[in-house]
């Protein structure tokens, strides 16, 4: 973040941090994940500053309910979130809706990732707010980033209700100038906890008073100044976007001759302030939406104008104007204005290429000497020996990349479902299913999500071999402590995984080491084989992690090709199959090369050629 | 000026785009203007193609530039230069590309060849107006550091008649984000590239 005055540069989640800071807020909880993790990176930076409390949680759900438990103490609090995580803690959401957030006072952040850059979906997470009956925030600018917060805040403690706010990547991860307010000075103390905070025995009444607390807040969006009219006389026209699509809209608009456009960049989207609404919707008869990602908006709406007389045209994703998945950007606004009001836009011509032989794709891979292609490597050795007969269930991390490494992994969807679905698997003997089952989770995605899954597998004796690539790290976005972490904060403690499986009593347990690939097949082979609930757990290295902690690091085993062994192009599997980023193939004389400034001298590979071609020594 | 300029930054994951991105805003807003930097860093971890979207207004303007509206195109490696010219790229277009390639691991395991520079670089003017291929290998080996290609790139990028960003403006965001005395020299060696 640089100055300039007040202005100071922030991306969306910055920006969302710093009215976290403004607000007063005291208590903040998130798990790791694109494109939410910066919220809390920031927040981390000013916690001494502000004296607040900033934690990675093991889970979403558990830092929605650390979070409720501040704000119930009088402590206001925010919980981050990617889409994803936002499904993990639903279920608390939903009760919490209804059971109120006390005095304190709790922001809710998601962000949502259209199009999956970074997700294995592309979910909108707007309709939770939908499901629960709470105020719905989309800020359209890095400004309305951080307002928004205080805003929320504010509302949160006067209905005693939760507020989400929804981001997305685009929001998120780009940047802009913010003008900066002051930082909240309100000393916080903790109070006693009110009465009944719980929902039962009567859900539907606190229902009933739910929904009455959403009439009030529909009622304050009518005049919230986080939406903004523009052009609506005479207009012929009119379009209504929210979130980072409004800047699209905004653009697009610039480059279009016509004045008779009118737009509503609505950021209070659920409840939606219906008068402000209906009134836009007399005067025009046509109306398109553009939001990211599904038609949330423009279904509301839809459904607000049952109860207009002339009914407009309504453009949109319902009505196959706008395409229903992927990004939004300026170039679909664009196109569907020209279309629907016959205009031309002032625009640079594009010229077409014929170069698409060209373009070459940049697959994502593991990084050099990353121990999880070990493990892969190993395990596609065993799957050979057992004649194809081995499943992988895998988990979310940087080791879901093994379903692009030849297939190694077979399923890949939610955080701890790795186990889960092996659970499942290794219950199927009786309808004649005999291949051995692997499950594999990273050590971030075990205290997440694995423990219910694997303690199912205990109790009903599915056959499994569970697998933890533990790298005392949350790799995949950038290094944030977990339970189980080698180094830790002086106030916290570790929890480690080995005490924790072997709690379960599994029939078999082994330590391994996931450096050393010929151990490691052989650890796998022997083990797949055995019968009932196996546990593995390796020691792993991610190699970005060890250069961060020791700058300049490399291991103690450098390779060298020896070209008197090495069968040339007629093997290829260092480069081609075992696929070391260290490891090049030479087209001029068709031999690998170690590439010295990519390896990272872990000697993996040796082990790998069939021929010893590979040998250590520089 | 042009409002919006926009600069598109074309590379690879780990290359520095995203300090490149900084460097920029930082110079827009001591020039006074409002910058909007778009970055799609999902994959930068793990040597995925990276860009930054620039944006320079009087006013905010979107996190991604329209198609055909590239000013510059800055690429950091040739294929990813051309990957991202043939989606934004236009009529305006000056592209300023540094000849390193980084071999993707298709190339790497022998299944693939990187294409030619040559044909890269037609491929570049097929759908800029301008196309400068440069040299950066030699010009950083001399320095002793690949790391100051982004300063390099952005001195290049100062030279450019309609940039609206003054060459006095980008070398302070330079010392302010980067705080190196490479950094500069680099910068001037840039300026002097086209
Ligand atoms: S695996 Fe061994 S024999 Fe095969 S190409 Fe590589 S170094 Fe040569
Ligand atoms: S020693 Fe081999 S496996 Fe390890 S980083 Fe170098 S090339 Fe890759």
């Amino acid at each position: 973040m640089s100055k300039s005055k007040a202005d100071v540069i922030m991306s969306g989640n910055e920006a969302i941090a710093r009215g976290a800071v403004e607000a007063g807020i005291g208590f903040c909880a998130s798990y790791p994940g694109t494109p939410s993790t910066e919220i809390l990176t920031s927040l981390f930076e000013t916690a001494s500053k502000t004296d607040s409390h900033v934690e990675w949680s093991s889970n979403e759900k558990v830092a929605m309910e650390s979070a409720a438990a501040a704000s119930w103490a009088g402590i206001p609090a925010l919980c981050s979130m990617k889409s994803l995580g936002l499904n993990v803690a639903s279920d608390f959401l939903l009760n919490l809706n209804l059971s109120g957030t006390g005095k304190g006072g709790l922001v809710i952040v998601v962000c949502d990732d259209p199009k999956g850059h970074s997700s294995s979906n592309e979910q909108d997470s707007r309709f939770y707010a939908k499901a629960a009956q709470i105020p719905l925030f989309e800020p359209s600018t890095y400004q309305e980033a951080k307002d928004t917060v205080v805003e929320g805040l504010r509302l949160s403690k006067k209905y005693e209700i939760p507020v989400l706010i929804r981001s997305t990547t685009r929001l998120s991860h780009s940047r802009g100038l913010v003008t900066i307010g002051k930082v909240s000075a309100k000393p916080l103390k903790a109070g006693v906890l009110q009465e009944r905070l719980y929902n039962v025995p009567a859900p539907h009444l606190r229902h009933r008073d739910l929904l009455g607390k959403i009439e009030k807040i529909a009622e304050e969006f009518e005049r919230s100044p986080f939406n903004i009219e523009a052009d609506i006389t005479n207009m012929k026209l009119l379009l209504i976007s929210s979130g980072i699509s409004s800047s699209y809209v905004r653009e697009a608009l610039h480059s279009i001759p016509s004045h008779r456009i009118g737009h509503l960049s609505l950021v209070t989207s659920f409840p939606l302030p219906k008068k402000t609404i209906i009134n836009l919707l007399k005067r025009t008869d046509r109306v398109l939406f553009i939001e990211e990602n599904d038609p949330f908006i423009e279904d509301e709406v839809r459904g607000l104008s049952a109860e207009l007389e002339g009914v407009p045209h309504f453009y949109g994703k319902r009505s196959g104007h706008i395409p229903s998945y992927g990004e939004m950007n300026t170039d679909i606004v664009s196109t569907r204005l020209q279309q629907l009001t016959g205009q031309q836009m002032i625009k640079t011509t594009k010229k077409e290429s014929h170069v698409s032989d060209l373009l070459i794709e940049r697959p994502l891979t593991f990084c050099a000497g990353c121990t999880h292609r070990n493990f892969y490597w190993a395990v596609r050795t065993v799957k050979k020996r057992l004649g194809g007969k081995l499943v992988v269930a895998g988990d979310i991390g940087c080791y879901s990349l093994g379903v692009f490494y030849d297939e190694a992994m077979d399923t890949m969807q939610a955080m701890g479902s790795g186990v889960g679905v092996g659970s499942g698997l290794g219950q199927l003997h009786r309808y004649g299913f005999d291949s051995k089952v692997v499950s594999v989770a990273g050590d971030s995605t075990f205290f997440h999500a694995c423990l219910p899954g694997l303690i199912n597998a205990r109790h009903k004796n599915a056959d499994l071999t569970f697998v933890i690539l533990d790298n005392a790290t949350t790799a995949m976005t950038g290094f944030q402590v977990h339970p189980g972490s080698s180094e830790q904060e002086d106030s916290l403690r570790r929890v480690r995984v080995e005490g924790l499986v072997k709690a379960v009593e599994p029939d078999f347990f082994s330590l391994g080491d996931a450096t050393d690939i010929k151990s490691l097949t052989d650890l796998l082979h022997s083990t797949v084989q055995k019968e009932g609930l196996k546990i593995l757990l390796l020691d792993s290295v991610c190699r970005l992690e060890e250069v961060k902690r020791i700058p300049g690091f490399v291991g103690a085993t450098p390779v060298h090709i020896d070209r008197d062994l090495c069968k040339g192009e007629k093997c290829k599997i260092c480069a081609r199959d075992f696929g070391c980023p260290g490891l090049s193939w030479d087209q001029e004389t068709n031999y690998p090369i170690v590439l010295d400034h990519v390896c990272v001298r872990c000697g993996a590979c040796i082990s790998v050629c069939p021929h010893d071609a590979i040998v250590e020594g520089e | 000026m042009r409002d919006p300029y926009s600069i598109l930054v074309a590379g690879v994951g780990g290359q520095g785009n995203l300090v490149c991105g900084r460097i920029i805003a930082e110079a827009a807003v001591l020039q006074g203007l409002r910058p909007v930097v778009g970055d799609t860093f999902g994959a930068s971890r793990r040597g995925g193609s990276v860009m930054t979207h620039i944006r320079i207004g009087k006013q905010d303007w979107g996190p991604l530039i329209p198609k055909g509206e590239v000013d510059v195109l800055l690429g950091f490696e040739p294929v990813e230069a051309l990957r991202a010219a043939v989606k934004y790229a236009g009529e305006r277009t000056v592209a300023i590309v540094s000849k390193m390639a980084i071999p993707p691991s298709n190339v790497t395991s022998g299944d693939l060849r990187y294409p030619a520079i040559s044909d890269i670089a037609q491929g570049l003017e097929s759908v800029c107006r301008s196309v400068h291929m440069l040299d950066t290998e030699q010009v950083l080996e001399d320095m002793g550091s690949t790391r100051v290609l982004n300063s390099f790139m952005i001195g290049a990028l100062s030279s450019i008649e309609d940039v609206p960003l003054d060459s006095k403006n980008l070398r302070k965001a330079i010392s302010n984000v980067l705080e190196s005395e490479k950094d500069l020299a680099a910068f001037q060696k840039g300026a002097k590239a086209l």
